[in-house]
């Protein structure tokens, strides 16, 4: 396979509007989680949330353009104004049909899915608002960005619950290498609204921590997901191409891959054995050994059976590498969401071309229970070559993405 | 040398017909699926009919348990896909399961159970029951099929809208030629949902009465439901197992109008035709039959057609076969695609095409070959699908008959 070249990074999450903002927001190993105040949350077990209380999509385009847009594709597209404008990309009728749009969100605009609904419910079906409709499909926010830019390329939208990102990934990927296009806008998105909120309240399955407004409060670990929302776009291009026009190169994407679980669709696979064989196959396909693995990102995100399953398998391949191992659990920072993978995917390739660490715990902390604050450690220097990112989803997906600093004497 | 990809088992269920079967013998007979529907309450609409499933069940095979926990659509596509594996042959020693991957499309999912939910809470109960919620994600029956029959390759779920499973098959044969995988389920599965036919019905897109694709008087679509599961092999290995092998899959193309959420394109569907045939490496010339997306919608019948002009030129055009299978068992939206592969598979086996029903009045601006109400015997060898989604997601993909 070609490597991969990630030359433009846009993102819209609540630890910072924007890559430099987000960037500052895990250097200080920042918190997104608060209190939510977009809805009425102080009925359900919960009433805090990763979510977004300063995004203005006025910042990246016209009110005409998202008046009638949902959340989600409003973040999505602000995110790849500001991923395509970072990565000098200028969009014109000799490209746009090599360039491709390739996202992954877990639900799309739910909130549209809701209103659209209820219209029906309380109006009947001459009542039913036609312009919602459009929106509910979790292809909207990939078709907004294609329709705002001009791009004529593939567009495709991947929905695997919490591996989304990560599957737009490796679908950019195939369509890289096999030289279909030169470019891929690729990312993940997700809106936090109160259908989502209520039904996963409903299922039970939320850390039940409540805050006050303005309070920094610290979720029970392993005691349930904390949700989160965002926008993370990247700009891919094979090497040489990325090389030979001069881009500014954040890493270099050395492998992927996605491997199945057998467990029940609402549950993650609890032996963990589709994220060992995913990592095991990514670090195959890279030619490269745990030792030499600098940085792991990982997914956990407080639910007890995942974040176990992780401190296990990464004790498991890593016995041998690096003592004390430390690990960079973003979600524990934003919550968790489908389109994360592309944000974590983002901190990581910030860290790689600045080098300078992420901000990690040490990995037993992913096997606490209780409501102790999580311990992270911010080393000030220290370089990162090559990061891990391991990501798993309940329905038992998992995937491995392992990314390089690019040096430029290598080209 | 690229590796070949070959589908080596179907499986479907839809209005027309409740097993592979079935749907060959109806849509051969031109049968028409589509009746009033009895899913949910369609007397407040100008429209009720669509192309329902009836007699669609897994139990008692299925664990108890686990059926409160799926969704309508969950359970049309475990019916296509123990269909279609059985029809495959596939043994657990043929392949590691690792080597085996599922890559399906999607559209509302379990919209249908999320509906049922809302409506109770609409309706004042305070705690109606969660597991209505656990298979709203479109990905679940993806996660459903692998874990039933142990599969732990790839897996990924394609979510745009009407276009989706005819990516599913296309993603599944680029991980099979790039020796990703050895073997991909694809396809895909839907159910109806009064989300999507209010959706359809406030933007005006439905026929009152059935679905006339291609006919002047064509007022909309109809909705349907089904799943359709193909299973794609590798062809060297699909051969030394002694497969039966039912079609090839050449190639595939997607691309975006990048124009408008809802209205079609001319340019973006001529454009996705003529890139799918580049990257099958087959010329214009060579393609006998076209499986239309054909919703019945004025605009879209009359746009495809420009598209399909445009594409082959006048003269190519004039000597296509071209037909609508949404004629029989309306717009399956995430099934769609797979649904009409399918019958584009059995076009080529039986070299026989099936006809466009409800076909009585020629519009000139629709002026092809849609073999209108009566299947025809025709050499068929190379055929194109296309397959055209809300955002502008369009995807064709090509299929030679297996010698």
């Amino acid at each position: 396979m070609d490597d991969i070249a990630i030359t433009g990074i846009g993102i819209i999450s609540s630890m910072g509007i924007g890559k430099d903002a987000f960037w500052s927001g895990c250097r200080e190993a920042r918190t997104g989680i608060k209190r939510i105040t977009a809805f009425d949350a102080d009925s359900f077990d919960s009433n805090v949330a990763g979510w977004i209380d300063d995004f203005d999509p006025r910042q990246f385009m016209p009110r005409r353009t998202y008046r009638r847009m949902s959340r989600i594709s409003r973040m999505a597209v602000a995110a790849s104004v500001e991923a395509l404008e970072d990565s000098s990309i200028i969009i014109d009728d000799d490209n746009r049909d090599r360039i491709a749009v390739i996202l992954g969100t877990s639900y799309g605009s739910s909130a549209h899915v809701e209103d659209f609904f209820v219209s029906l419910l309380r109006e009947g079906p001459r009542g039913a608002q036609p312009f919602l409709f459009p929106e509910t499909v979790p292809n909207a926010p990939a078709s907004q960005i294609s329709i705002f830019h001009g791009i004529r390329g593939p567009n495709s939208t991947f929905c695997q619950n919490e591996i989304s990102a990560e599957s737009a990934i490796l679908y950019a990927r195939n369509i890289l290498s096999q030289g279909i296009v030169d470019t891929v806008i690729v990312g993940g998105a997700d809106e936090l609204s109160q259908m989502q909120y209520s039904s996963y309240n409903a299922l039970g399955v939320l850390n039940k921590v409540r805050a006050k407004e303005g309070e920094r409060i610290s979720p029970e670990m392993g005691g349930g997901l904390i949700l989160g929302e965002g926008a993370g776009i990247l700009v891919m291009e094979r090497l040489n191409t990325a090389a030979k026009r001069g881009a500014t190169i954040y890493g270099l994407l050395k492998s992927a891959t996605i491997t199945g679980g057998v467990t029940s669709p609402s549950r993650y696979e609890p032996g963990g054995n589709a994220m060992k064989r995913a990592i095991n196959h990514a670090m195959e396909e890279a030619e490269i050994s745990t030792d030499s693995i600098d940085h792991i990102s990982v997914s956990a995100n407080f639910s007890a059976a995942l974040d176990e399953t992780e401190y296990r398998i990464l004790s498991e391949i890593f016995a041998k590498g690096k003592d004390n191992l430390q690990v960079s659990p973003l979600k524990y920072l934003m919550g968790t969401f489908g389109g994360a993978g592309t944000t974590r995917t983002a901190a990581v390739l910030l860290s790689l071309h600045k080098q300078v660490p992420l901000p990690t715990v040490a990995l037993d902390m992913l096997n606490r229970k209780g409501s102790q604050p999580c311990k992270w450690s911010t080393p000030s220097a220290g370089t990162t070559g090559t990061a891990l990112m391991t990501s798993s989803t309940f329905g038992g997906g998992s995937s491995t993405l392992i990314f390089t600093q690019h040096q430029k004497d290598n080209q | 040398m690229k590796r070949r990809v070959v589908i080596t088992g179907l499986g479907t269920i839809n209005a027309v017909g409740n097993s592979t079967e079935d749907f060959r013998e109806g849509i051969f007979a031109g049968r028409c699926g589509i009746k009033e529907v009895t899913l949910f309450d369609t007397s407040a609409f100008s429209c009720h009919l669509a192309g329902e499933v009836t007699g669609a069940t897994l139990e008692p095979e299925l664990d108890p348990e686990l059926t409160k926990q799926i969704s309508r659509c969950d359970i049309l596509g475990l019916i296509a896909a123990r269909e279609a594996i059985a029809d495959s042959g596939l043994e657990r020693s043929h392949y590691e399961s690792d080597r085996i991957g599922v890559v399906l499309g999607g559209g509302a999912g379990g919209m249908n159970s999320w509906e049922k939910y809302r409506r109770a809470r609409w309706a004042g109960e305070e705690r109606p029951d969660p597991a209505l919620l656990l298979p709203y994600a479109t990905c679940t029956l993806t996660d459903l099929i692998a874990g039933r029959y142990g599969f732990t390759g790839f897996r990924s779920t394609i979510c745009t809208a009407c276009s989706s499973s005819t990516t599913s098959i296309g993603y599944g044969f680029d991980l099979i030629q790039s020796q990703t995988q050895d073997v991909v389920i694809v396809g895909g599965s839907e159910s109806l949902s009064e989300l999507t036919f209010a959706g359809f019905h406030a933007l005006r897109l439905m026929d009152p009465g059935h679905c006339r694709p291609f006919d002047k008087n064509r007022r909309g679509l109809s909705l349907g439901e089904g799943a359709a599961i193909l299973v794609l092999e590798d062809f060297d290995h699909a051969q030394a197992r002694g497969a039966t092998i039912y079609a090839e899959v050449l190639g595939y193309a997607t691309n975006c109008d990048a124009k408008h959420m809802t209205a079609p394109d001319l340019k973006g569907m001529s454009n996705v035709m003529t890139e799918a045939l580049k990257r099958s490496s087959v010329d214009k010339n060579q393609v006998d039959y076209v499986n239309a997306h054909g919703t019945a919608t004025p605009v879209n019948d009359k746009t495809e057609t420009a598209a399909i002009r445009d594409a082959f030129g006048e003269q190519l055009a004039k000597k296509l076969v071209v037909t609508s299978t949404k004629s029989m068992i309306g717009h399956c939206l995430g099934a769609a695609g797979g649904l009409e592969s399918v019958a584009t598979i059995l076009t080529l086996r039986e070299q026989t095409v099936h006809p466009t029903i409800h076909l009585e009045e020629d519009d000139p601006d629709c002026d092809l070959d849609y073999v209108p109400n009566q299947a025809r015997k025709e050499d068929i060898t190379i055929a194109l699908k296309n397959s055209f989604a809300f955002g502008g997601n369009n995807t064709s993909i090509v299929f030679k008959r297996s010698e």
